[in-house]
């Protein structure tokens, strides 16, 4: 197509490019290059400056070996992965979210008259506020008008508004909002215990009155769920038209029997270990000897549905692993109430800061480009399969587990893919903007052990190593996650 | 196969699908409930921002009474407007140069035919693999090697191509070539024809039509910026040179117990994005759905 020999179309093709590649290779491939070449010497800050020349030493493994011995990498690299674990709820409450929206996006949005509204509400009620001085309960009427305002707009705008409000916490998402909930978290100032005292004192002055309704009732109820749990994953697992080869049902029977062997280690009891690894070999011969037999080709084909069971599993498991608890803690639960409930101090107790960064987390994520992708996947989805498949009665389980989930499958693959890389080497700002990486080191993830070791005491390349152990990370998960992902997704 | 079915009318007016449990009043009752879960934290800072240096330690969302001034005394504890300023301008300067170093990367790669071009891609494709941890400590390096650490260049121009927070510009050029790859040829083919240079049909043709796909870029990689802070804390070792994010932790250590202080100061930053959002949403959205459509 193009006319000229290639070594003039070569120099019309690297002019356009040229203010892209000079810097690309400026701050991209020579870094790259000189951090891969760091990672192997002793190069420190201190030491090896523009006033210091000493001599950079080059040290072999040496930086790599140290990191394998030093515990503080170890528990950030937990830490790391702990927080990660957020990712599946992540991810479950932005594909709800877009659910969500697709349904009440039908409407003609009619945005203009609905800002008007909202606009002139908002403006009225803040007046009211600020001529009628404030009292206590005007709370009350700030919360009332503010859901009103929402629900009439979003009743106008059909959806236009609900995902604006949804997107918002992800597009202000930085330090300032870190900030901001640093300080809803405050244990005596912040509305979040604020919320939670009364709740809790209600639920104490409840266990008070009658203890051992209250022992009987938790553990049961906890119990009923969990096994409710247990129940639609073994029916679903069995349903005779999932997609899933024996190796992802066989993933997928593990799910009852994880929460016992966490639970089981954390009591640090060895017989419980071994019960629980029995329970859960057991487990996996019956379900897929249950499973009625199918034959499978290729080794792939088999793992066929891994990675929904996996992502499944990340987030049931926890589900579960948190209603033992109750079941667990319920009869020791009228002693613990004598004294009452007091709510945590969030930030400030080791058990607690890293739930609370999660949250916060989910709260940014819900509604981010993810929920965004989830809109458009969902909209590309031709109506017509729904339609055959209300044709032959399908149930909405089933419309989802064989429509849509499908389907989506290669939006979940891209953002989980994402949602890796990102989680991996994040949790820097939230930590240092609210932590400081503390209580006790709770919150110090990867990248802010690698800001420690490399910007305050300055040993460049140590951090470099610990840098490029985490990329070799990255890419080996996103690759296993690529080739396990779906086989919808990497058809 | 020919059917004779007796034409079963398609019931014209029958709903797609059946409305649901939740479709109607509670569907919007429940979305209206998680959307005020998404913006009480905000209604929050606003009311603190208004407390007293008092009310700000009590647990009550209410002042008695608005305190206007703190907005005023946020400029005279903190350079402000200052932070503000460096956070704009420099957020500002990496989107210019990073847009436009990618829209022109970009054409190159899907418009010009050279040798060596796909190769060169994939390069760029692979480094958007890279951690932007794994480039902050070089690029710091070279930064002190030049003497750039501590001025607005050293600031600017390493975000504009590299992740350091941010996206970098390897994402910019492969977000805009999947624009660019879907722009139908004929239309440069005809500028061809008419005598048009490279560089025109780059310029009136084919940049004005991946128009949502520079606004998207453009938007991410300012908000990319204006929220970068491993980068800037790094760099920044005079206050004069702080940008918001840096400068409002510098704040919160500072003058920890001035919660209404501090919740004006973020209430600040954070207005301008929420302003951004609601008259830039429709643009953005839609650009996403694009680059996600054909990516």
């Amino acid at each position: 197509m193009s006319a000229g020999r290639p070594v003039q179309r070569w120099l019309t093709g690297m002019a356009f490019l040229l203010p892209s590649i000079l810097g690309f290779c400026a701050f991209t491939l020579v870094p790259l290059v000189l951090s891969f070449a760091m990672a192997f010497t002793d190069w420190d800050i201190l030491r090896h400056n523009i006033f210091h020349h000493a001599p950079v030493k080059f040290v072999g493994l040496e930086n790599f070996i140290r990191m394998f011995h030093d515990p503080q990498f170890w528990r950030d690299f937990g830490n790391t992965f702990f927080l990660m674990l957020g990712l599946p709820f992540a991810i479950a409450g932005s594909l709800v979210a877009a659910l969500l929206l697709t349904r009440t996006g039908r409407r003609r949005a009619a945005v203009g008259p609905a800002l008007v509204l909202a606009t002139l509400t908002l403006v009225a009620s803040g007046l009211v506020l600020l001529i009628g001085g404030m009292p206590e309960p005007a709370v009350w009427f700030l919360f009332g008008t503010l859901a009103a305002t929402v629900l009439v707009a979003g009743v106008l705008t059909g959806g236009t508004l609900y995902r604006t409000l949804f997107y918002l916490p992800n597009f202000t998402a930085g330090v300032a909002t870190f900030v901001l909930w640093k300080k809803l978290y405050n244990p005596h100032s912040g509305p979040i215990n604020l919320a939670l005292a009364p709740v809790l004192d209600g639920v104490a002055a409840g266990l008070r009155a009658a203890p051992h309704a209250w022992a009987v009732g938790l553990p049961a109820v906890c119990g009923g769920l969990g096994l409710l749990i247990i129940a639609w994953q073994a029916r679903r697992l069995r349903s005779e038209d999932t997609d899933s080869g024996p190796v992802a049902t066989a993933a997928g029977a593990l799910v009852p029997a994880a929460p016992l062997a966490c639970g089981a280690l954390w009591l640090g009891n060895s017989a419980a270990v071994a019960a629980g690894v029995a329970v859960l070999g057991c487990g996996v011969v019956a379900a897929v000897a249950w499973r009625r037999p199918r034959r499978y080709g290729p080794p792939l084909e088999a793992a066929a549905g891994l990675g929904t069971e996996f992502g499944l599993a990340l987030v049931l498991v926890p589900l579960l692993t948190l209603l033992a608890a109750g079941v667990a803690l319920g009869a020791s639960l009228p002693v613990l109430a004598r004294t009452g409930f007091e709510p945590p101090s969030w930030l400030g107790d080791y058990g607690w800061a890293k739930p609370a960064l999660m949250l916060m987390a989910l709260w940014a994520a819900i509604g981010s480009n993810n929920m965004i992708l989830y809109l458009a996947g969902l909209s590309s989805i031709p109506v017509e399969l729904y339609e055959a498949a209300d044709m032959d009665g399908a149930s909405p389980s089933q419309r989802f587990w064989h429509i849509t989930w499908p389907l989506l499958a290669p939006v979940t693959l891209l953002i989980s893919i994402m949602g890796l890389i990102n989680g991996l080497q994040g949790g820097f700002e939230m930590a240092r903007a609210m932590t400081s990486g503390g209580p006790a080191g709770a919150t110090t993830t990867l990248s802010y052990f690698i800001f420690i070791e490399g910007f305050e005491t300055g040993r460049l390349g140590y951090a470099s190593a610990v840098a490029w152990f985490l990329f070799v990370l990255v890419f080996v998960l996103s690759f296993v996650n690529f080739r396990f992902g779906n086989r919808h997704a990497n058809d | 196969m020919p059917t004779t079915e007796p034409a079963s009318p398609p019931a014209p007016s029958a709903p797609v699908r059946p409305p649901g449990r939740f479709d109607g009043l509670g569907l919007h009752g429940l979305m209206t409930v998680l959307s005020l879960l998404m913006i009480l934290p905000f209604a929050w800072m606003v009311l603190a921002s208004l407390k007293t240096l008092a009310e700000a330690g009590e647990p009550a969302w209410l002042p008695k009474a608005a305190q206007w001034g703190n907005y005023l005394e946020v400029f005279q504890v903190i350079p402000f407007l200052r932070f503000g300023a460096n956070s704009l301008v420099i957020a500002g300067w990496v989107t210019l140069l990073q847009v436009f170093t990618s829209a022109l990367a970009a054409y190159s790669f899907a418009r010009l035919e050279w040798p060596g071009r796909d190769r060169l891609f994939f390069l760029y494709l692979g480094t958007m693999m890279l951690p932007g941890l794994v480039m902050v400590i070089p690029n710091f390096q070279i930064m002190m090697h030049y003497r750039m650490v501590d001025s607005y260049l050293g600031l600017v121009l390493p975000p504009v191509y590299s992740a350091l927070g941010a996206a970098g510009g390897a994402f910019g050029t492969f977000l805009l070539r999947q624009f660019m790859l879907g722009i139908p040829r004929a239309l440069d083919e005809a500028a061809e024809m008419d005598g048009a240079s490279k560089w025109r049909i780059f310029w009136d043709v084919i940049l004005p039509l991946s128009r949502p796909g520079v606004v998207t870029l453009a938007i991410f990689t300012f908000m990319g910026n204006y929220h970068s802070f491993f980068w800037p804390l790094v760099m920044m070792k005079t206050v004069d040179k702080y940008t918001l994010p840096v400068g409002l932790l510098f704040f919160d250590s500072e003058h920890g117990q001035a919660t209404h202080l501090l919740m004006a100061a973020v209430t600040m930053s954070v207005l301008p994005l929420i302003l951004i959002f609601v008259f830039l949403q429709r643009q953005l959205i839609r650009g996403i759905q694009l680059g996600a459509v054909k990516g």
